[in-house]
């Protein structure tokens, strides 16, 4: 055993008791702990909760690593994963945390007056869950794997614990706290690299200022060498797909059940309005500094070890050729590595940096404590997500409205416990690349709960027909486009299974519109229950007037 | 509780909307339109940048953020022209908790 594992060891270990220790001193002792944090969580905390929620293995580990390899067509994933927040505190956060739903299914449920569209509901949010949650806990399998050079399937059941631990414990109160601490973890973790590598390469101690310098060295470079530029737009998709990608990237995230819920977890619209502010600015942290990750890395491989010769290759080379993710060969024979010889995998951008940059084995523990805190925040608020779409949308709401508050904590926790342990045997053998799983469940909310969503809380003529009709056809035709153009090669404009988002969206407006219009009308109540929506708490609006409350 | 007239509360709504409708055009345009425009955008350099990278790297993401905080900011200055109170909110907002 070597010191820098026994210091990353000491790290990941102290964060690891951190977040068990927050989820005792958390413990939720009614369903309105369980489900909504007790509705007391302030703005600024709730944004770092949610930036920590937001951020997963995929984006830790794995964001920087496809923007090196894709150039300009990677930012379609900044603009794509950010901008999906204005969609979601403008058009949604507001309106339905006045609705005091505790989940999105029950918000449906509610909305329509429809059983039917609540189950349906339910299943798609335990279905785009636990896709998306299979890609967490197999991403701390491969750290956790890596860092005790451990099998990743062991390091996935230890991830699988650590969370069923405290998720059952505090639910949305603990996880909340508990993400507020990752949040810290991560974005400390994430950011002294990079600042460091931009230390190290252009004096400027502000990555965000420095590397713009940087992507133009390495367009000249690239022309040197006869490529075409890092940053030259389309040259790895179509302008469509970039587009199509993008839109569907914003409208999953404001269709993500695991997102929407925690603009539950504050006391107000004007609160859940901040909460997206402060979400966004904690997120973009990390997203501006992605890029820079990708542009200096891509840099140093360039100029320091692309050209030299293969025998005198920097040390820290050597470590990650045995891991796999980096490989050298000399094709012509000439002893001289040259660009074209070097393979490079995505994940090794933001975990080899803490080498390339010499910064020690406690900045090594950091970035690894980082990523595991990336994969638990989000697993931790998707397991809440399945969790809640079972115990409160079918258990209590359906099969047993009579269940008392205990009945209820205790099936949310057996959910959780079952959930996690299931989500972790589909993880030892994953269907796919993490940031392929994670792209799929986006292109899943997008066609079935953004539109009915939208289409809920701003028009009043939709009703449960409609509602239904959009959620099952919008979840065909994105599976159907998902499957098409991933195994039949089939494509419209370029668009490839990443973007399938867009015609399911485009099907599942369609439906509902359609459908609603040709059937009759919600009742009265129901259209008043979606007008009262467009004012703040204090104006109730009801049977054609509004009281305002002193 | 007292009755106002149902003209105030859309009011209320409309001048809401009037400037979500602005966010949305700015949000479309940084991101949608320079992407739409990148290739001739791609001649111009802004702190080294080429200007379309910069836009999609960075540009695009400061402008998401500071329309949410114009948004939360001017949302406040609107409630508080309709008398709307922030504490009475806040207990209107626990009681919702009881209902289930």
């Amino acid at each position: 055993m070597d010191s820098q594992f026994i210091v990353s060891l000491i790290i990941i270990l102290a964060t690891f008791a951190l977040y068990i220790w927050i989820a005792v001193i958390n413990n939720a002792k009614g369903t309105s702990d369980f489900y909504v944090a007790g509705r007391g969580v302030p703005s600024v905390y709730n944004g770092m909760a949610i930036g920590a929620d937001w951020m997963s293995a995929a984006s830790f580990i794995g964001m920087a690593g496809t923007i090196m390899v894709l150039g300009y067509d990677g930012l379609a994933y900044i603009m794509g994963w950010t901008g999906g927040y204005l969609l979601l505190t403008f058009l949604l956060a507001p309106q339905l945390r006045k609705s005091g739903s505790y989940t999105v299914p029950e918000f449906i449920g509610d909305r329509f007056g429809s059983k039917t569209a609540l189950i349906i509901a339910a299943i798609c949010t335990m279905i785009i869950s636990f896709t998306y949650s299979i890609g967490q806990l197999s991403g701390s399998g491969v750290v956790i794997g890596r860092l005790f050079k451990i099998d990743a399937g062991l390091g996935t059941m230890i991830g699988v614990v650590l969370i069923a631990i405290y998720a059952a414990f505090g639910g949305m109160k603990g996880i909340t706290w508990t993400q507020v601490a990752q949040y810290i973890v991560l974005i400390v973790a994430y950011l002294v690299p990079v600042i460091f590598m931009s230390l190290q390469i252009t004096g400027n101690p502000l990555p965000w200022l420095s590397y713009g310098h940087i992507v133009s060295e390495l367009g000249e470079l690239d022309r040197a060498l006869g490529l075409s530029e890092y940053f030259a737009p389309f040259e790895n998709g179509t302008k469509w797909q970039f587009l199509a990608l993008m839109f569907t990237l914003m409208c999953g995230t404001a269709g993500l059940p695991h997102v929407i819920t925690r603009f539950y977890t504050v006391k107000t619209m004007k609160a859940a309005r901040w909460s997206g502010a402060w979400a966004l600015l904690f997120i973009a942290l990390l997203y501006f500094s992605a890029p820079a990750y990708a542009a200096f890395s891509r840099f140093i491989l360039m100029t320091q070890v692309a050209g030299s010769k293969i025998a005198e290759l920097p040390a820290w080379t050597k470590t990650w050729v045995d891991t796999g993710l980096l490989s050298v060969a000399d094709q012509n024979g000439d002893g001289i590595l040259q660009w074209a010889e070097l393979v490079i995998k995505n994940d090794i951008v933001v975990m080899a940096t803490p080498e390339i940059a010499n910064l020690g084995a406690f900045v090594i523990g950091l970035v690894a404590a980082g990523a595991m805190a990336a994969a638990l925040s989000t697993a931790g608020g998707l397991l809440i997500a399945i969790s809640s779409a079972f115990a409160h949308d079918i258990y209590y709401r359906i099969l047993k409205p009579t269940a008392t508050d205990k009945q209820r904590l205790n099936v949310g926790r057996i959910t959780i416990i079952i959930a996690t342990l299931l989500a972790g045997i589909v993880a030892l053998n994953p269907p796919g690349a993490i940031t392929q799983i994670v792209a799929w469940a986006f292109a899943l909310a997008t066609g079935t709960f953004f539109p009915a969503l939208v289409l809920g809380v701003w028009w009043r003529r939709g009703n449960s027909k409609g509602t239904i009709a959009g959620m099952v056809i919008g979840l065909a035709v994105t599976l159907a486009y998902i499957f098409a153009a991933k195994y039949g090669g089939f494509t419209i404009l370029g668009i490839i299974d990443t973007g399938a988002g867009v015609f399911g969206a485009i099907a599942a407006f369609a439906a509902n519109i359609i459908v609603s219009l040709s059937t009759k009308p919600p009742s009265q109540e129901i259209q008043d229950y979606v007008t009262n929506l467009r004012y703040p708490e204090q104006m109730t609006y009801k049977d054609g007037e509004v009281h305002m409350t002193e | 509780m007292k009755k106002i007239d149902k003209s105030v509360a859309d009011a209320y709504f409309r001048e809401k909307n009037t400037y979500m409708i602005i966010y949305f055009v700015i949000w479309a345009i940084v991101s949608y339109g320079v992407v739409a425009i990148a290739e001739p955008l791609s001649t111009f350099t802004f702190n080294g940048f080429p200007f379309h990278y910069f836009m999609g790297a960075q540009g695009a993401l400061a402008v998401f953020i500071i329309l949410l905080f114009v948004n939360a900011i001017v949302g406040d200055k609107i409630d508080k022209k309709y008398g709307i109170d922030e504490k009475k909110n806040e207990e209107i907002g626990s009681k919702t908790t009881q209902n289930h």
